[in-house]
């Protein structure tokens, strides 16, 4: 389950996997499956929070890639809401005093990459395949709300969306959910951004921690959408 | 007159002489202190090159400031600094060619950037990863561990090959299957295996298919491209794991074979 618990009686139960803090001979150990790790710290919280997919099985990028299993082809100057997912990574954040420091990261769904562009300016993306108006699933799923803008004055087809993760806010509550915009200036170019919209409690943002507070979170989508 | 009002040459006094050690000394631990706090601070957040790029300029400018504001001191005209200071590039250019061809090299490399820190690279016949590009040289750490200065001048000239230039790189493997085994359940596996593996990419997709009938195998093409950092890795993995997996459901790896035919019947039978 989501949430902060405190250091001593952290243990939850996420779908058929357990992981906790216990303490053998004195020791505090946090433990799921075969990880183990030795915790030395008197006091402190737990926190359990689905955070920017791109951490698994290591993280080598900082775009998200959504596939649309079916295109949505959208006339000019027009605008739409749909309801896409993306992938759920779960990390167990130790809060102590003044920083936070990731004890593990884990998720249900395989991971997967592909290369945006080409490869000499492309990028590496996370992979995911999404449906149109797709349902969330606890823990594995969960829902990104996109508002797609076509302002150029042409029909566009588009089949996939390229996201930077930094600046993405994850809510978790009765739904895990994010928002985000996709403005395409012309048949062959978007731009792309993860928006804040208040809706539950916040997630803590690993890739924020990570970068420079300058770098621009907007993502130019060049090589196409199809 | 003391010690310190002791001239040295000209106008310059010995305390002058002293001022401007100070100064040297001082900036010297200020630019280390500066530097050394902006790797603390950066080090995560910035790539090693840009960051040791950063490092550099910031310490040489620190050093150059504090030598340009003392350099009065010690009796330099500036402007009459930069005259004979080309005078001297041109002589110094004519005394030493190779070392001037190595400073130019090194200005282009770093304007052309066709090598950054910690690229995996092959040039002239060493492969390694680049470990410094400084601006008469550029250091290689062999696979082995070992340290190799490459002159600029070689450098520019070479053929440079950057494993990791590219974001994705592809790569491949051939497969030999017996004859008698069912290719296409073969490809189907082995598009599985390949399908599971996070990092061989979805895009641009992977190619299995059979390329060739041989002397003692159907040969399977498996093409796929992998991000450029994680390629070799992958590459020694998923090997291994096509073979076993086609093992598992009985497709095995022909040894070489070969069919002799006898235009007689055989003596053997008694």
């Amino acid at each position: 389950m989501y949430g902060v618990y405190e250091l001593q009686n952290f243990h939850v139960k996420i779908k058929d996997l357990e992981l906790g803090i216990f303490e053998e001979n004195g020791i505090k150990i946090y433990r799921r499956d075969d990880l183990k790790k030795v915790i030395v710290a008197d006091s402190g919280r737990v926190v359990v929070n689905p955070v920017e997919p791109v951490n698994l099985p290591k993280n080598i990028t900082r775009y998200l890639m959504v596939e649309l299993d079916e295109p949505i082809v959208m006339e000019p100057k027009n605008s739409e809401k749909v309801t896409l997912t993306f992938p759920i990574e779960v990390a167990v954040i130790l809060a102590g005093k003044k920083s936070l420091e990731v004890l593990d990261v884990f998720s249900f769904v395989k991971p997967k990459y592909a290369l945006y562009g080409d490869p000499r300016n492309g990028v590496i993306c996370r992979y995911w395949k999404s449906e149109v108006s797709g349902e969330e699933e606890d823990f594995v799923k969960g829902k990104l709300e996109v508002e797609i803008n076509n302002s150029s004055g042409e029909w566009v087809e588009i089949g996939k969306l390229v996201f930077d993760v930094y600046g993405m806010k994850i809510y978790y509550g009765e739904s895990v959910v994010a928002f985000a915009r996709a403005n395409v200036i012309s048949e062959k170019v978007a731009e792309t951004e993860f928006v804040d919209k208040r809706a539950g409690k916040k997630s803590i943002e690993l890739y924020l921690a990570r970068r420079i507070p300058v770098v621009k979170k907007k993502f130019v989508m060049e090589w196409g959408f199809v | 007159m003391s010690l310190l009002d002791l001239k040295v040459y000209e106008d310059v006094t010995v305390a002058d002489v002293l001022v401007v050690i100070v100064v040297v000394v001082f900036a010297t631990i200020i630019a280390k202190i500066a530097t050394l706090n902006l790797r603390r601070v950066l080090a995560d957040k910035m790539k090693r090159d840009q960051l040791e790029l950063l490092t550099k300029i910031v310490y040489w400018s620190i050093i150059i400031i504090a030598l340009l504001s003392v350099a009065p001191l010690l009796g330099l005209n500036l402007s009459g600094l930069l005259v004979a200071g080309g005078i001297a590039g041109i002589v110094i250019g004519f005394a030493s060619q190779s070392v001037v061809a190595n400073l130019v090299s090194g200005i282009f490399l770093m304007i052309e950037r066709p090598v950054k820190l910690g690229d995996q690279v092959e040039v002239g016949g060493v492969s390694g990863f680049i470990e410094d590009i400084n601006i008469m040289s550029t250091i290689v750490r062999t696979y082995d561990g070992l340290y190799v200065r490459i002159p600029n001048e070689k450098v520019f000239t070479s053929n440079i090959v950057n494993y990791t230039g590219n974001v994705a790189r592809r790569f491949e493997y051939k497969i030999g299957i017996r004859y008698n085994d069912d290719a296409d359940k073969a490809v189907e596996i082995i598009k599985e295996v390949v399908e599971n593996h996070p990092f061989v990419l979805k895009y641009p997709k992977p190619d299995v298919f059979v390329e060739d009938l041989g002397d003692n195998a159907v040969i399977i093409s498996v093409r796929m491209w992998a991000p450029a950092t994680e390629w070799f890795a992958v590459k020694m993995e998923l090997l291994y794991k096509i073979k076993k997996e086609l093992e598992k459901n009985g497709i095995e790896i022909p040894f070489p074979q070969r069919v002799v035919w006898f235009a007689n019947e055989l003596g053997l039978k008694r």
